[in-house]
């Protein structure tokens, strides 16, 4: 029997092992010109004078002069400009684009070309917020009152970068029809669309988006290539010509969006009987230059601010707040893994403080169904997480090994993180705001095809969709197809985000394909669309941050063990143990492989991938400096699911994308801390780090 | 116009030396990088290229009564797997960026180089390793302690060819190879240690260490290996702190996008005392 029961052969294994998959940079047309891209080198001021060299033929400038019809970036805030106007706002900023048909000499224009620039004063630190949000619980200032011991503590997060192996890059051409055609490295065909629309004022059937095979996005490609997009869409208005542009390594490291380096001041107030009876939260994020949809990034990094807790009085706010450096967007995780990170130190900080079992004080608060959230919604759904700290605990031997390697001497240490990740778009916003279709077709011959807007980054979702579509008709997986998102073929299903392609995009594709057998007649082409109808019971209000925060929740629990080096201060993973309520496992393999790899790039963001910005640039801006942690440096992994099925899912399946990567850092620091005996504030935990902590750190 | 010659002999090679100045390309692993151009363009050369690579005579290891010869064109993943090649630079080799680089990267190479960072030097310059340079005027040997002048600054005439280095043949009682990466492997060392030892009864006969990383070139003190040689282990237990102490001014590490000076320094120390009590306890 198979190692993975309900896995299949994965649809993109043949054209990727061959070296057949087409990524952007191996799309060719004839007559195609290159961009590249003239950037601020300075982090704020304002433009007095751009002096272009002297354009050979057939080469362009375009900057912000060249704006059709309006020069922002179409994102939820659109605030970010196209090409700079009279100001640039960080370093590495846009200013304009050469185009033309050598490299070399488009190399050598960016060379030439002089900016003059008026320098202003920048900002790198938490003084000037641009969005704030916040909710409350209870009676946070009663309790307080009440309270007989106070616990505080600020935890800090920093960049993280997505590090997938292929770099923003898209291609601009004509189609057989002459339509103005995008193709590239991209999650959302449908956001790139629209930010091409509105920049240039164009109508829906005036530019098409089709998304080829994509190297990773985690995130990365959520909102980034809209610019891409609508730079080269502004420059072949003037052009005419196919054009390319993508990103050298360097320049995807150092201008492309981040995850948001955070500052999280917590207050838990305690009362006689050792209970916490409150929680004060503040966050802080660095949004950078523009806020894009940092608002969004901030709401899920407060409404996961008590993580898998439950507290009965809460404070909870929060700032995003501007800097001159590159915007920070979004990230696998969303904003969840900085609050989850400084709960899940914070709820171990004060058991140790007020003197207590911190495994004990965290069962005592774990989220049941039938609690009230966060934001006084509801868990309506069944809560396994007891179950997944029996098999995590199992699995590890955690409570044998913390008991030992908590001993005065031990350079081992083990660390356990449970943490929840809500699954699709805020509150209700899958049913009032994105309006998710799918189609599934069959033609004369009985052949089916599925059409989501969906992409495949890597992570699977052309085999699980189509997987779940011929499941459903009851035919074999090679007789449905599924192609590459193309927006004048496929319905708009939504952006790949936010955990939501299987419970949202899949929960479709199941409902439709059952339709479809409904109404099968042999020998007819027939079609289903299929808009989502998302739980009646779910609600959600934007302004005070109260309801059901999302349509429902995965669960999961890791735990990580570690050596550490007293002469180095290095860390060694040792064990990596995983357990997922993911709802039900659609496919085996690929999950393990979200689980395996989420786990991983979220340890790695806990101790080891550091980017720091000095004067408003990155200092790490290759990937032999901005560390990933490679296979070497992984231990023995072991992932579990625990079936918990959710009827508004296919099959019972939810999101598990982001989950996997939310409790990777906080258990590594955990472990960290218990194998060195002092407390970790940060993250990434570097050698550098810890061996300050040794040196003056708490114990 | 750049021109990029192949030699296919050692006299071939010394021709072109001898009449043009040009980049000696070997493995390329290092080179590729530093004159690497946007993606789809050749890289960017601004002088002519000599490529070494097809040159058999220069992949030659062997031994004789000079010692070991390692010829400046043999990989770094052959001498990882050849027996002859000290034992302590086969340990440092495996640890050399990935294993894809060492297949073509070479222990020339990585000298010629010059880099702060370069892992192989350290041992090079630990093990009195001999740097052999061929012209059409004849055969100069620079030790390679002194054949690196600075930050990819090497004492080599424009007319020169690095032929092989030559190690000493010769037997301590331990040897240890310690790198400091960011990770567990294709990592850029933060900082290397090196050192190499040999007891007479309770006393030191010989000591040397060597630093990577922590300075312009690598690191080491003559003055106090020879300091520390003919000390008791009791007397070199009791002015362990105080040779520490000393050591620390020998390096001169920097803040960069990889680590920082008081991690560098500390870490440093730190390997060397543990080296250091090693060596006392090794008496007991």
């Amino acid at each position: 029997m198979s190692k993975y029961p309900t896995s299949v052969k994965k649809v993109d294994f043949p054209e990727k092992i061959s070296g057949k998959a087409k990524y952007a940079d191996d799309f060719v047309f004839p007559d195609m010109q290159y961009a590249k891209t003239v950037r601020s080198t300075i982090p704020c001021g304002k433009i007095k004078k751009i002096t272009v060299p002297k354009l050979p033929d057939g080469y362009y400038w375009i900057s912000a002069k060249d704006i059709v019809k309006e020069n922002v970036v179409n994102i939820i805030f659109s605030d970010w400009p196209v090409f700079a106007d009279g100001r640039v706002n960080y370093c590495g900023e846009a200013i304009g684009i050469f185009v033309g048909e050598d490299k070399a000499i488009l190399d050598k224009l960016c060379e030439e070309i002089k900016v003059e620039y008026e320098p202003e004063t920048p900002i790198y630190d938490f003084s000037e917020a641009y969005i704030s949000k916040g909710y409350k619980k209870g009676d946070y200032e009663a309790a307080k009152k009440k309270a007989k011991q106070v616990v505080r503590r600020t935890y800090q997060t920093g960049y993280q970068e997505q590090a997938y192996i292929e770099p923003q890059g898209l291609v601009l051409y004509y189609d057989e029809s002459g339509k103005m055609t995008i193709t590239g490295s991209m999650q959302c065909p449908f956001y790139v669309k629209r930010a091409v629309m509105r920049t240039l004022g164009l109508k829906d059937d005036e530019v098409r988006v089709i998304q080829p095979a994509v190297g990773g996005a985690f995130g990365g490609k959520e909102h980034y290539p809209s610019l891409i997009g609508a730079q080269l869409a502004t420059a072949s208005y003037k052009i005419h010509k196919p054009i390319k542009m993508v990103f050298e390594r360097y320049e995807d490291i150092a201008y492309s969006t981040k995850r948001h380096p955070s500052k999280t001041e917590m207050e838990a107030l305690i009362d006689e009987n050792k209970n916490i009876i409150g929680i004060k939260s503040k966050v802080s994020l660095n949004g950078g230059a523009y806020k894009g949809c940092s608002g969004v990034v901030l709401s899920r990094a407060l409404i996961a601010a008590t993580n898998a807790y439950v507290i009965p009085n809460l404070d909870i706010s929060g700032d995003v707040y501007r800097t001159n450096t590159v915007p920070t967007a979004a990230f696998r995780g969303f904003g969840s893994p900085q609050t989850i990170f400084a709960m899940e130190m914070f709820i171990h900080h004060i058991a140790k403080e007020i003197g207590v079992d911190p495994l004990e004080l965290r069962m005592k608060y774990l989220a049941k169904q039938g609690d009230i959230t966060a934001n006084s919604g509801k868990f309506h759904d069944p809560i396994v997480l007891d179950k997944l700290f029996e098999k995590a605990m199992e699995m590890s031997d955690y409570k044998r090994k913390i008991a030992e390697y908590s001993k005065p001497g031990s350079l081992r240490g083990i660390g356990m993180s449970c943490f929840l990740h809500g699954c699709g778009f805020t509150g209700s916003g899958e049913s009032d705001i994105i309006h998710a279709k799918v189609k599934v077709s069959k033609d004369e011959n009985d052949h089916v095809t599925c059409y989501a807007s969906s992409v495949d980054m890597g992570q699977g979702c052309r085999t699980t969709l189509k997987h779940i579509v011929a499941k459903n008709l009851g035919l074999p997986d090679d007789e449905v197809e599924m192609d590459y998102p193309d927006t004048d073929k496929t319905p708009d299903s939504g952006p790949t985000a936010a955990s939501r392609t299987i419970i949202i995009v899949g929960f479709l594709m199941e409902k439709a394909a059952k339709n479809l057998k409904k109404i099968w007649k042999k020998g007819v082409a027939q079609e289903i669309i299929e808009p989502y109808v998302g739980p009646s019971y779910i609600h959600w209000d934007e302004e005070t941050m109260q309801g059901d925060a999302y349509p429902s929740y995965s669960w999961g629990v890791n735990v990580v063990e570690v050596e550490f080096s007293p002469v180095t201060f290095e860390i060694t993973l040792k064990g990596v143990w995983s357990v997922y309520d993911v709802g039900r496992v659609v496919d085996e393999r690929i999950a393990v492989g979200q689980a395996d790899g989420g786990v991983l790039q979220g340890i790695g963001y806990g101790f080891m991938e550091n980017e720091t910005c000095v004067d408003g640039k990155f200092k790490q801006r290759s990937l032999s400096d901005y560390i990933i942690p490679t296979t070497m440096d992984v231990p023995h992994m072991e992932t579990a699911f625990i079936d918990n099925p959710f009827i508004y899912g296919a099959d019972g399946a939810k999101g598990m994308g982001e989950l996997t990567l939310v409790g990777g850092a906080p258990a590594v620091a955990l472990a960290i801390e218990n194998a060195i005996g002092k407390e970790i504030h940060k993250i990434p935990a570097t050698p550098e780090y810890i061996m300050e902590v040794l040196k003056d750190g708490k114990n | 116009m750049v021109k990029k010659y192949i030699a296919y002999s050692l006299d071939e090679a010394l021709d072109i030396l001898a009449s043009k100045d040009v980049y000696i390309v070997a493995g390329g692993s290092d080179m590729m990088v530093q004159k690497k151009n946007t993606a789809g363009l050749l890289p960017k050369f601004d002088k002519d290229v000599l490529y070494v690579s097809h040159i058999d005579e220069l992949k030659k290891v062997y031994e004789d009564k000079d010692g070991i010869h390692i010829g400046a064109g043999a990989h770094l993943s052959d001498l990882e797997n050849n027996k002859l090649v000290p034992e302590l630079l086969r340990k440092c080799i495996s640890e050399v960026a990935s294993v894809n680089i060492r297949h073509f990267a070479t222990l020339a190479g990585n000298i010629a180089n010059a880099s702060p960072a370069g892992d192989t030097i350290v041992i090079d310059v630990l093990l009195d390793a001999e740097v052999v340079l061929v012209s059409k005027k004849g055969i100069r040997k620079v030790k390679a302690e002194d054949f690196v002048l600075g930050v990819r600054k090497i004492d080599r005439h424009q007319d020169e060819l690095i032929k092989e280095l030559i190690f000493p043949v010769h037997k301590f009682d331990k040897e240890l190879w310690h790198k400091v990466g960011s990770r567990k492997a294709d990592s850029i060392s933060k900082l290397s240690f090196a050192g190499v030892y040999s007891l007479l009864g309770d006393k030191v006969k010989e000591f040397r260490c060597a630093f990577g990383s922590v300075a312009i070139k690598v690191m080491r003190s003559h003055e106090l290996e020879k300091e520390i040689e003919g000390m008791s282990l009791s007397e070199l237990n009791a002015q362990k702190d105080e040779l520490i102490e000393k050591y620390s001014h020998v390096i001169a590490p920097i803040d960069d996008q990889r680590s920082n000076k008081e991690y560098r320094q500390k870490v440093a120390m730190n390997i060397l005392a543990k080296f250091l009590d090693e060596i006392i306890k090794g008496g007991k």
